[in-house]
């Protein structure tokens, strides 16, 4: 109605022109029938032309100014503020971009004292999830949709309708001190009321393993930085392991090769299945997960021979101890006091056990802190099992749920789901109708972390804030809020969250700097109150504040529990790694976790860091294993177990690398509605859709979690892997990514020019230039060198550093609006991403060596895409940026042909999808391509052209490092340097210069922008394979040498 | 035989209606060309009176274009820090003091009808007291200048460089009523940059790149 009015307002000749159209086009309609083809065809073209001339963009929408300005918000202006991430409880120190009253992207906190500016790739894309439309927009009662005012008396009601009654609140582990308060403020007013943790990626176990030895149930707080040899069984600290973030940033400062001399710490992994981690690791040892407290008991007596302490270690383990194992007692020994080991096992033996090596090396109050611990962590299993026990005796009168998933990431999931459902009131606080939800008989969504005030406090001491920066999307209400106004005391998130802190945080022990000129204690005075603002602005400026904290002071190590082990460890378990059966590995995947985030298409399609699959999980075989029983990739297998449970059928994946006698499998995956991905991606003739209607992406493993000795382990010992029948293609991307070197640009010497050059750290230390390959090339260049204007953009990778984490590629999706195409279309060779990272394997002896290698656009300054474009749609601009037109772009894809890199993504078909709510995830200063054309990395040139102008309109210089490309950002690792190749202040500059620089394909002279730091591994330079190998670095004396101190 | 009468008269048709466009062939434009665009706003603001007349500022109300990409609409209390105080023009309030001086009255309230929709969309009564029960609206004003979904302008780097408004909006203090007076296509942006303000006129040239992705991106 409103357009017509507004087409009235436009020349009479337009208005003529439409409703020439208008007839001419119901006249062609009328005539339709009885017409022939050719005819109308030729009709139509008349029409369209006709159309065409007279046509002209209806007129604009109309522009609605805000009624009250506030000078914070300024149409088109983005805004960050800290935040801190609520994706998993690691709780890293966030900034959230802001423009127009909408949250755009997360970012890492620079400032953040535990993860240093970094992002994980989940925490990035838990922003999807705030734009979720299937989100619950109201709170339900009985599974009918109601409203809080009418939901909040009958739960209360509920409640307190009589005295003694049972209350059990289930949580994920909760370090937030306003919930923490509102928990203990619900609780007190029931005579019954119970507290549970459960973490569904446990790490129970160790928690228990230092109430044994230590005498306090606490998880240590890591401090990778420290350590100068890391030895990991099975820990995946870069991926998915308590605190990735915190750790990598830690690893990668003690691994930091610029300095002189270099200080690199030595990683040591031993491990079953090849984990990023294990990936990353200077050595990668496999171990059947069975052996592993086998070799950690040989490796404890090694190190307590070399020891003053009498220290008998258990399980006088009989054999000769594994030469790795001897080695690394060696070098660990050397390193005591920097030395750190970790164990990501669930056997309360394994962590007793690595409590043990720890306190031999030294490592507590270095490596470990105990005494201002990390909370991230703090489920208790064997809480669980009691809680379960009194579900099953129907003692529990209300059970509240928050953040856990009890009846998908427990073992018996459908017992659960009865237990819970004859809970006279279950609540659950979910956000979506998951699993659980579901079952219980009321729920209460919370609001995403995006909208809503809240508090962490990860490590002991160590505050974080979370601003709302939206309003509430449909009727959620905070946690806390929802117990307080249950304890008949409400009070708004923010009220509480104050109150808690001035309490808490600020005055209680006068410790917070600015704290220290006010008198605590005096809370109504208005001096305090000022005092407390300035507190309270600074900490929710910066994001988190840092509060000396009185230290926890937890006892020295125990010897007297290992005897009790001793005694109790006759028993001790030795998995059966011969014979048919295998051991069933379960393990969470880098972006997917214990699958709370399987509702979110860019971590589905994200590939798996190592295998590089995406959308599925899959059984992972070693390829022995599998060439023995007689599967290859692809085939269904079913993993059934000797306990009955439910068996498991499941696509293969052939890893190299993994122990034979292991199958490994990921949770995370089946969860209850993902079949919301079966229309994902295009939809045409051959499409096949990512999931069925009614199915689920991947299969629920989580049931297998097994019980042994009161913690959820992920290792199951004999089951049987046999054919299904059937065969199931995986979405796997680096089979077509994989760069490969052609024949003819082999170097004089016959040896291509490796993509990943590599130098071990004894012939780096010996030579800079280790890993340079042979051989010059002829810089022949048909076109006239290009010369720079002002600026002239770069890149520079540092291959060391790198973790191949994967927090990049989804940093550019968000940024770039990357669309997620689905399980079809990856297996096409068509996903979209600008950035990925291509891991390569390389075999040395029989250890499984991996490289991971960000690739994007290199910019070339001879781009061979260039040069082969016939509508002149790729273009080099004046700073070295190589432009991609849409506008321009005819489709015609000789530019992919052309690209050496194989970077760049084509259209094939639109992506956009009208989605009101999830489109408001889209980044308003990048164009959502449209179908057929060609997209690539542009060196995220939005911000590059944001930071000019805004550096202009103040009359400034653009100064070095002002521009931070989005993958740049995130980066934990700090792998990424981005800058003006033109500005000598620039970081860029430096990293050009430094001898580890290369850059990609030399020998066809296109002079990319972007260039890699050689990748070096702390090794004995034998271990290099021979073409990369200068032959001047035979230095073996260096091995054992621990590289220490700068 | 059926088809080639068809093909003729439908060619006939389209020149036929060319013919009869032919007059007004200067007012055509390419599709997306709006120039010449003047609606008709819900208030009936005059930047000739404002802008013109009262010399206020352009970025008083368009504050945006020096902090953003957009000039921006001002927001209703921007408006109001002035119509607080001026609620109808000067020559009307002076009408009515006199006839009610001669009528021996106290004058009445005279509120210009144009601010009452103002106050009307802030939900304030003539007295500027909030109306009980009143919803505030914001006031939607149609739109004019809107460039393609995919450029990328940017006021701050024009306002930087010293480009008047003017230059693109026209003698917009002349306008009672607001016309799009170029045609704001690609060319036209172009013609600007290749030779920002002509040659060897300013000494410090301002740097207007032509690379694409100064605005396609």
């Amino acid at each position: 109605m409103s357009i017509k009015a507004k087409r009235q307002e436009r020349s009479p000749a337009e208005g003529m022109t439409d409703s020439l159209r208008q007839e001419k086009a119901r006249r062609g309609a009328e005539q339709l029938q009885g017409f022939p083809r050719r005819d109308f065809l030729k009709a139509s073209g008349f029409l369209v032309a006709g159309a065409a001339v007279g046509c002209s963009r209806g007129p604009a929408p109309e522009a609605i100014p805000l009624l009250e300005g506030s000078p914070e918000m300024v149409p088109g202006q983005s805004n960050w503020y800290a935040s801190t991430c609520g994706a998993c409880s690691a709780a890293c120190g966030a900034v959230v971009r802001s423009r127009d009253g909408r949250p755009l992207k997360l970012e890492g906190n620079s400032l953040h004292a535990l993860s240093r500016g970094g992002l994980c790739a989940v925490g990035q894309a838990s922003l999807l999830e705030l734009y979720d439309s299937q989100r619950l927009p109201q709170p339900l009662w009985k599974g009918e949709a109601t409203a809080l005012r009418d939901i909040d008396p009958r739960i209360e009601g509920a409640l307190n309708s009589g005295a003694g009654r049972a209350i059990r609140l289930l949580t994920e582990t909760i370090h937030s001190p306003s919930e923490l308060a509102a928990i203990t403020r619900f609780g007190e007013r029931f005579e019954d009321f119970r507290h549970v943790v459960y973490d569904p990626l446990s790490c129970s176990a160790i928690l228990d393993a230092h109430a044994e030895t230590h005498g306090s149930r606490v998880l240590p707080h890591y401090r990778f930085e420290a350590a100068e040899v890391v030895v990991s069984f099975d820990a995946d600290f870069l991926a998915t392991w308590i605190s990735p973030v915190e750790f990598t940033a830690g690893y990668s400062a003690a691994r930091d090769l610029s300095g002189d001399p270099p200080r690199m710490s030595y990683h040591l992994q031993f491990e079953s299945r090849v984990s990023l981690t294990g990936s990353n690791a200077d050595q990668r040892v496999t171990v059947h997960p069975a052996e592993q407290t086998t070799w950690m008991s040989h490796l404890a007596a090694e190190l307590a021979h070399r020891s003053s302490e009498a220290i008998e270690p258990p399980f006088a383990v009989a054999g000769p101890v594994p030469p790795p194992v001897a080695a690394a007692a060696e070098r660990l020994w050397q390193a005591r006091g920097h030395a750190l080991v970790v164990c990501g096992s669930q056997d309360l033996e394994a962590q007793i056990l690595c409590n043990l090596l720890n306190h031999l090396l030294d490592g507590y109050g270095r490596c470990l802190d105990l005494e201002h611990p990390s909370q991230q962590k703090q489920g208790s299993d064997k809480a669980l099992a009691e809680l379960r026990q009194e579900l099953a005796e129907g003692q529990v009168e209300a059970l509240l749920i928050r953040g856990v998933n009890p009846v998908y990431d427990l073992p018996g999931g459908e017992e659960w789901a009865e237990l819970i459902a004859r809970v006279p009131l279950s609540v659950s606080f979910s956000q979506s109708l998951d699993e659980t939800a579901s079952v219980a008989g009321a729920v209460c969504p919370e609001p995403h972390f995006l909208a809503d005030w809240r508090d962490a406090e990860p490590v002991l001491g160590m505050f974080s804030l979370t601003q709302p920066l939206v309003r509430h999307l449909g009727q959620a209400r905070g946690f806390a809020s929802s117990l307080l106004a249950w304890s008949g005391d409400p009070h708004s998130e923010l009220e509480w969250l104050q109150e808690t802190w001035k309490r808490q945080v600020w005055g209680s022990e006068g410790s917070g700097e600015e704290a220290e000129a006010e008198v605590p204690g005096s809370p109504d005075s208005d001096s305090s109150d000022s005092g407390f603002r300035a507190f309270w602005d600074r900490a929710l400026h910066d994001g988190f504040t840092r509060v000396e904290r009185a230290a926890l002071t937890p006892g020295s190590f125990d010897p007297a529990v290992l005897t009790a082990l001793n005694e109790d460890g006759a028993g001790h378990s030795s998995g059966d790694s011969s014979g048919d059966s295998l051991s069933l590995l379960l393990y969470p995947k880098a972006g997917m976790l214990d699958g709370r985030h399987a509702h979110n298409g860019w971590l589905q399609e994200l590939p798996d860091p190592v295998s590089k699959v995406s959308w599925d999980n899959y059984a992972c075989l070693s390829p022995a294993a599998a060439s023995r029983l007689g599967i290859e990739e692809g085939d269904l297998v079913r993993i059934s177990g000797s306990d009955g449970d439910q068996d498991l059928v499941l696509p293969t994946f052939l890893q190299p690398g993994q122990h034979d006698a292991v199958v490994a499998v990921a949770v995370g995956y089946g969860r209850a509605g993902t079949d919301r991905f079966a229309d994902v991606g295009p939809v045409w003739v051959e499409g096949q859709p990512t999931v069925e209607e009614g199915g689920t992406v991947g299969v629920r493993a989580a049931g297998w979690l097994n019980r042994r000795g009161g913690e959820l382990e992920t290792v199951v010992h004999g089951v049987k892997v046999e054919l299904a029948g059937g065969h199931q293609q995986l979405a796997k991307s680096q089979v077509y990514n994989d760069l490969e070197v052609p024949e003819k640009l082999r170097a004089a010497d016959g040896h291509p020019r490796p993509i990943v050059q590599q130098a071990s750290l004894a012939a780096y230390r010996a030579d800079r230039t280790a890993g340079t390959p042979h051989g010059h090339f002829p810089e022949a260049n048909l076109w006239p060198d290009f010369a720079a204007g002002k600026h002239h953009w770069g890149m520079a990778i540092d291959l060391t550093a790198c973790t191949g984490c994967s927090a990049c590629v989804i940093a550019c999706q968000v940024e770039n609006n990357i669309p997620v195409v689905g399980r079809d279309e990856v297996r096409r060779r068509r996903d979209l991403y600008w950035m990925r990272i291509d891991r390569y394997y390389s075999q040395d002896g029989d250890d499984l060596q991996v490289s991971h290698q960000p690739m994007l656009c290199h910019h070339c300054d001879n781009a061979p895409c260039e040069s082969v474009c016939p509508v002149l749609a790729t273009v080099h601009s004046e700073e070295g940026l190589n432009q991609q037109v849409y506008n321009r772009c005819v489709g015609t894809r000789y530019c992919a042909n052309n690209c050496p890199l194989k970077v760049r993504r084509f259209n094939w078909f639109e992506y956009s999808r009208e989605d009101a709510t999830a489109n408001l995830v889209l980044n308003p200063d990048v164009t959502v391509r449209s179908r057929g054309v060609m997209e690539k990395c542009s060196f995220c040139v939005q911000r590059i052209q944001e930071a000019k102008i805004s550096a202009g309109s103040r009359g400034e210089e653009l100064a070095a490092g002002a521009v931070e490309t989005a993958c740049q950002q995130s980066c934990p690792a700090g792998a990424i340097v981005f800058g003006d190749l033109a500005n000598p202040d620039s970081e860029i500059v430096k990293s050009v210069a430094d001898p580890r620089h290369y850059r990609l394909f030399e020998e066809l002279n296109i002079q990319p922008s972007v260039g890699y730091q050689r990748l070096i591994r702390n090794q004995p330079s034998h271990d290099q394979p021979s073409h990369d190998q200068p032959s001047h670095d035979r230095q073996e004396e260096e091995e054992g040498h621990v590289d220490s101190h700068a | 035989m059926r088809s080639r009468i068809l093909t003729l008269i439908l060619a006939t048709g389209i020149a036929l209606a060319s013919l009869a466009l032919l007059p007004r062939a200067a007012e055509m434009r390419g599709p997306g060309n709006n120039q010449g665009y003047e609606p008709v706003q819900p208030v009936a603001y005059s930047h000739r009176l404002h802008a013109g007349e009262l010399q206020i500022d352009c970025q008083y109300c368009h504050s945006g274009a020096q902090r953003s990409r957009y000039a921006g609409i001002p927001s209703a209390d921007v408006c109001m820090n002035c119509h607080r105080f001026i609620k109808a023009p000067r020559s009307q309030v002076r009408a009515e003091e006199l006839a009610a001086e001669a009528q021996g009255r106290d004058p009445e309230k005279v509120v210009s009808p144009e601010l009452a929709k103002l106050y009307q969309a802030l939900a304030l009564d003539e007295s500027l007291l909030p109306v009980a029960g009143g919803e505030p609206q914001p006031i939607q004003w149609e739109r004019i200048h809107q460039l393609p979904d995919f450029v990328y302008f940017d006021h701050r780097p024009h306002l930087a460089a010293d480009v008047r408004c003017q230059k693109c909006h026209g003698p917009i203090e002349t306008m009672e009523r607001v016309r799009q007076m170029e045609s704001l296509s690609m060319g036209w942006c172009i013609d600007c940059h290749r030779d920002p303000f002509g040659k060897g006129k300013n000494a410090a040239t301002p740097v207007a790149s032509t690379d694409c992705v100064s605005c396609h991106y």
